[in-house]
């Protein structure tokens, strides 16, 4: 047993570094019309880890990533078109309003049951829609409201590629830093036994909102950087199969692995790309894999190759046996 | 007032019609224990169901077509309790509260795209069941909405007959309160959570087979009925069978009145089910438990 334990030596710090050299210098081989994929993909990856940080680890599942999304993106799309505020700082605003929004869903239902959160998110993102689509004088509704580019006039897609690995990186890394942190703990307690978790002390409101706020404020993050990237956003971005198709990507990357739902929102939105030609049944093979991956590989397909190649990220199966063997 | 009238009859009828479908959900939710986030899936198969029907057989009456696509949609619930809910069951899946949660909105994920696959993103819409608009006094209502409501009453009839009369209907009230007390007496609960499952998943069919012919189908024209569902089953109490029947036709009446008395009407309609989102924020503030709930949640 400890032989192989010291014989492991690729640490997951070593596979991080050599994937962002690989994704530093991807630039260099691929056409322009693909990088606008993988920069996709990449806030794909924003929006499925942080996901699956608030379903993986704190076991709160909210169907309202995307409308924290469109509030990034519409926050900074509207302050940029009324009040003319540099991309900057709006998205800044975006974030903060995300954060915000997350704040009083997550005070006004995170009392109550997991479900509570889902049946609230989930309308209230179709209901957000609706009025992002409805009112039409403020944001032009259907036809899409026009978002200043980041980058102003410049065709280059290279600029906006590394902006966002950055913004990749760090919500990873926060991510990682949140989950072996005391707040983390705290999280998975929560989500292990809340009843045990609150007798012994953990104030599981105030836990359950702050995941909640954080992982809203990225998925606000990852909108006003697609505002202001594509330069045209409309409600169509929140539909309810958007949701389902980052879900797909957490649960069918691995949604206790951050590492591993972030790869699977890559993965996935390329594979969408190459297999274009079969339309919308596309997603139904993804929605299928969906429901089976969940009955039949509750830790997803990419998490657990990961910990059988690399014994990368936490491992939830392993905790086990090592409690049981001691050592 | 006529007017308040007019809207005060389509808000109860259309009322019913919601309660039907949220009546669905609260059967499976005080038999199983969970929420099916597929819901409004099952409406939009029972629309598309029946499109198919009258356009395959032609001569076939839309009336004749509803039953029957209800029947299919329960099958296909049927189906999917028996491969996926089961095993919670039988305490093969670990974390059953989460894994319930994630398996309904994939199946709803997955049978969103099955419909966008097969019949596309554009509205169809089955045959009418009666033309002409019928005239109550001053009011007037399109026929096919008042036979909706007309049968949507019948059903509920016979559901509460079944539920509160029949041997079976004891036995499925048996489960829901105590599945092993239930066991102990003879009640195979595993065979009334499927039978739970696909009553529930077929009457959210048969709501969207009637409201086609009104509303036509698209893929996605499942969701504002289930959000419209899970807000009544919130207010009338989580799992409370009158509790989603008085919730129905209140949210029915919110909707036609608020939608008639708003500022602007046009923007009135589009706000409808921004209307629930109030109550449902209005309920979790001041009465979690809804009207009729149980204290616990």
């Amino acid at each position: 047993m400890k032989i192989t334990q010291h014989l492991r030596v690729p640490k997951p710090w070593i596979i991080g570094v050599l994937a962002l050299c690989a994704a530093l210098v991807l630039p260099l081989f691929i056409k322009s019309y693909w990088l606008h994929v993988i920069i996709v993909a990449y806030l794909y990856a924003i929006l499925a880890s942080s996901w699956s940080f608030l379903a993986g680890y704190a076991g709160q599942f909210s169907f309202g990533h995307m409308a924290f999304m469109a509030i990034g993106a519409y926050t900074s799309g509207l302050l940029g078109k009324y009040i003319a505020l540099p991309p900057l700082l709006d998205i800044l605003a975006g974030t903060l309003a995300a954060g915000l929004a997350g704040f009083v869903i997550g005070y006004l239902v995170l009392r109550f049951k997991a479900a509570y959160l889902a049946l609230f998110t989930i309308a209230f993102s179709e209901i957000l829609r609706m009025v992002l689509k409805g009112e039409t004088q403020i944001t032009d509704g259907d036809h899409g409201l026009k978002v200043v580019k980041l980058f102003g006039e410049t065709i280059s897609r290279l600029p906006y590629y590394y902006t966002i690995l950055a913004v990749l990186g760090v919500v990873l890394v926060l991510l990682f830093a949140l989950s072996s942190s005391r707040i983390g703990m705290f999280l998975r307690a929560i989500r292990e036994d809340e009843e045990a978790a609150y007798a012994r002390g953990v104030d599981i409101v105030h836990y359950k909102i702050l995941a909640f706020v954080i992982t809203s404020m990225m998925a606000g993050l990852s909108g006003s950087f697609y505002a202001h990237y594509i330069g045209l956003i409309t409600p169509s971005m929140m539909v309810l199969p958007q949701m389902g198709l980052v879900i797909a990507m957490a649960i069918i990357g691995g949604v206790e692995n951050l590492a591993a739902a972030a790869i699977g929102g890559i993965l996935i939105q390329i594979s969408l790309e190459v297999l274009r030609e079969l339309g919308a049944w596309r997603l139904v093979f993804f929605g299928a894999l969906l429901v089976v991956t969940l009955r039949f590989a509750r830790n997803g397909l990419l998490a657990p190759l990961f910990q059988h190649l690399f014994a990368f990220g936490p491992r939830a199966e392993g905790r086990k046996e090592t409690l049981v063997d001691g050592d | 007032m006529d007017y308040f009238l007019a809207l005060t009859v389509t808000g109860l009828v259309m009322g019913i019609i919601y309660a039907l479908m949220a009546l669905g959900l609260t059967l499976i939710f005080s038999i199983l224990k969970i929420v099916n986030f597929a819901h409004g899936e099952f409406y939009m198969l029972g629309g598309y169901f029946t499109y198919y029907l009258v356009n395959h057989f032609t001569g076939l009456h839309p009336l004749i077509a509803v039953p029957i696509a209800g029947l299919g949609v329960a099958l296909i619930g049927l189906f999917f309790e028996l491969g996926f809910i089961r095993p919670i069951h039988l305490d093969k899946i670990e974390r059953p509260g989460e894994y319930a949660i994630l398996v309904t909105i994939g199946l709803s994920f997955f049978l969103m795209n099955i419909g966008l696959a097969i019949f596309g993103p554009y509205p169809h819409r089955p045959p009418s069941f009666f033309d002409a608009p019928v005239k109550l006094g001053f009011i007037s209502i399109s026929a096919d909405r008042l036979t909706a409501g007309v049968l949507s009453v019948l059903l509920l009839l016979t559901l509460l007959i079944l539920i509160n009369k029949t041997w079976l209907g004891k036995a499925l009230r048996a489960v829901s309160q105590d599945k092993q007390a239930a066991a102990i007496i003879g009640i195979n609960h595993l065979r009334m959570n499927t039978l739970g499952f696909a009553l529930g998943t077929g009457l959210a069919g048969l709501a969207g087979a009637l409201l086609a012919p009104s509303f036509g189908v698209t893929p996605d024209v499942g969701a504002q009925p289930s959000i419209r569902s899970y807000v009544i089953i919130v207010l009338g109490g989580m799992g409370s069978i009158p509790g989603s029947i008085i919730g129905g036709i209140i949210i029915g009446l919110v909707e036609s009145l608020g939608a008639g008395y708003f500022p602007d009407p046009s923007r009135g309609l589009n706000y409808k089910t921004a209307f629930g989102l109030i109550i449902f924020a209005l309920v979790l503030l001041l009465r979690p438990r809804g009207l009729f709930g149980r204290k616990e949640l």
